[in-house]
């Protein structure tokens, strides 16, 4: 890309990308270590989290602050513009990550005194969630690359983390009937399990803003779904 | 799915005549190729702008659509600016007729040393003698619709070069309106105003679009995107890319224009 002819406007663009590189990163770790802190049950690691996501908030107001500062500043055209209001977006949509990457480390808290299902319960979850961390540092590389096409694939292989969530789902629901001792565990699960599907939808949403940013096109909001018996589930789930 | 470009809140009608068409224009300064084969096609009632660096052609361009350039023996112009379906660039059109139906506004307000009033009727009593009730009726509604009206009609005999830069401004154009042109040409009409008398002309220019088919240059590209619905940029002579303005302002097809654009160009 060529330069501004005014210097500081890269410097200013530049920032942003930096700061909303610290944000992935942050989120990254934040749904990985909150996985580990579940299935570990590992609250000192849990609280960790819980007081990362302060920083992250932060930071998310700072990206918004600087874009608004720069549009009023440059009056930003074309794909500078795109830019800007891509870097909003984003922040937007890590800092959901984070929220939900929280969630699970207070559910980790919650269920550290709890009765212990079979170890087999949390496999599913696990598998799941690296999946997700893998989507998310692909489609922030892809970011930071500026590749549309691998932020193409990620948006494609979303169904596979939502066909996941559906099977889960219906795993989770059999210990429960197994045993009802792993309701309460296995409900928790559950809304774990859930958070991670979410993160997977802002990964996605992600992917529709690198499309935008790089093209200038919306990319067209109905993806193929695989997996039909998502909305029934979604149903039962009452979300 | 509809792109943003099509929710643009600018009304544009593909399908407006095309008021002027400039086909295979070449312009010479002398021995100096200033414009090369230029093809663009203006549309009526829409505004069109030219945007570009410094020498790149626009404002040669724009004088050509009333003949300014015939003033000088050295400078030519080759090829068809098609008004309504006649080449204007050939010898046997009438200049003065084409510059009563193309009008003029240009970067520094001209207002003539002569009251308000005469400012305005001059350039009807050029090719018209209309009654003085009439005059004075078409004086009014030119002052009006060039939003000048509520400031001067106290002073209406006082000297045009006494009101502020903005006003001077709104008084050449409504000298221009004034004889009903169907085409007006504006160059840089707000690059000497301050914000407020340029937030006027902005305005002026959306409501006389509904009459008239504009063309204008200027330098600011927010200007553009605010008041344009086509927008030309152009670079040392040639066309680079003519598209409908939100296009060229938020996803332009040429890397060139994109870089001019958001201030990367050179």
């Amino acid at each position: 890309m060529t330069d501004h002819i005014v210097r500081s406007y890269d410097a200013d663009l530049e920032g942003l990308r930096r700061s909303l590189a610290e944000m992935g990163g942050m989120a990254e770790r934040m749904l990985g270590d909150s996985t580990v802190a579940l299935v570990r049950r590992d609250t000192t690691l849990a609280q960790k989290i819980i007081s990362a996501d302060q920083r992250l908030d932060n930071l998310q107001r700072e990206v918004e602050e600087k874009a608004v500062l720069t549009i009023a500043r440059r009056q930003p055209l074309a794909n500078d513009l795109r830019e800007l209001i891509s870097a909003i977006r984003i922040a937007a949509d890590i800092e959901r990550v984070g929220d939900l990457a929280k969630n699970i480390a207070k559910r980790a808290v919650a269920i550290s005194g709890q009765f212990q299902p079979p170890h087999r319960a949390v496999v599913g979850l696990e598998h799941i969630s690296r999946l997700v961390q893998a989507q998310l540092k692909e489609v922030l590389d892809a970011y930071a690359a500026g590749n549309e096409q691998k932020a193409l694939e990620v948006w494609r292989r979303d169904d596979e983390i939502d066909a996941l969530y559906t099977s889960l789902f219906r795993e989770l629901l059999t210990y429960m009937m197994e045993d009802p001792r792993n309701i309460t565990f296995c409900t928790h699960l559950l809304f774990c399990a859930k958070n991670i599907e979410r993160i997977g939808d802002h990964t996605t949403n992600i992917a529709e803003t690198i499309h935008y940013l790089i093209t200038g096109d919306s990319l067209d909001v109905n993806r193929p779904k695989l997996d039909t018996t998502n909305i029934e589930v979604e149903a039962v789930t009452g979300s | 799915m509809l792109s943003t470009l099509e929710l643009s809140p600018q009304s544009l009608d593909a399908e407006a005549p095309v008021r002027i068409a400039v086909k295979n224009l070449d312009f010479y300064y002398g021995e100096h190729k200033a414009l090369k084969n230029i093809n663009l096609d203006f549309r009526d009632r829409h505004v069109t702008a030219l945007i570009g660096p410094s020498g790149c052609g626009k404002s040669t361009l724009l004088r050509i659509f009333n003949r300014i350039y015939s003033l000088y023996p050295e400078q030519k112009a080759t090829g068809e600016i098609l008004l309504d379906g006649r080449n204007i660039i050939s010898n046997d059109v009438d200049v003065n007729e084409l510059r009563s139906r193309v009008g003029m506004v240009f970067q520094k307000p001209t207002p003539f040393p002569m009251s308000i009033y005469d400012n305005v009727a001059f350039g009807i009593r050029l090719y018209e003698k209309p009654p003085k009730s009439e005059l004075d009726d078409r004086v009014e509604g030119a002052l009006r619709r060039a939003a000048l009206w509520d400031e001067v009609k106290d002073k209406l005999k006082s000297s045009g070069m006494g009101l502020s830069g903005g006003q001077q401004q709104r008084l050449c154009i409504a000298r221009t309106i004034a004889q009903k042109p169907e085409v007006i040409l504006f160059d840089e009409p707000t690059s000497a105003l301050d914000p407020i008398s340029t937030g006027k002309i902005e305005d002026l220019l959306e409501q006389l679009k509904s009459d008239f088919t504009i063309a204008i240059v200027t330098h600011n590209m927010q200007q553009a995107a605010r008041i344009s619905q086509y927008t030309a940029f152009m670079y040392l002579g040639e066309v680079v890319e003519f598209a409908p303005t939100n296009t060229i302002f938020m996803n332009p097809a040429k890397k060139q224009t994109q870089d001019y654009v958001t201030g990367r160009f050179g």
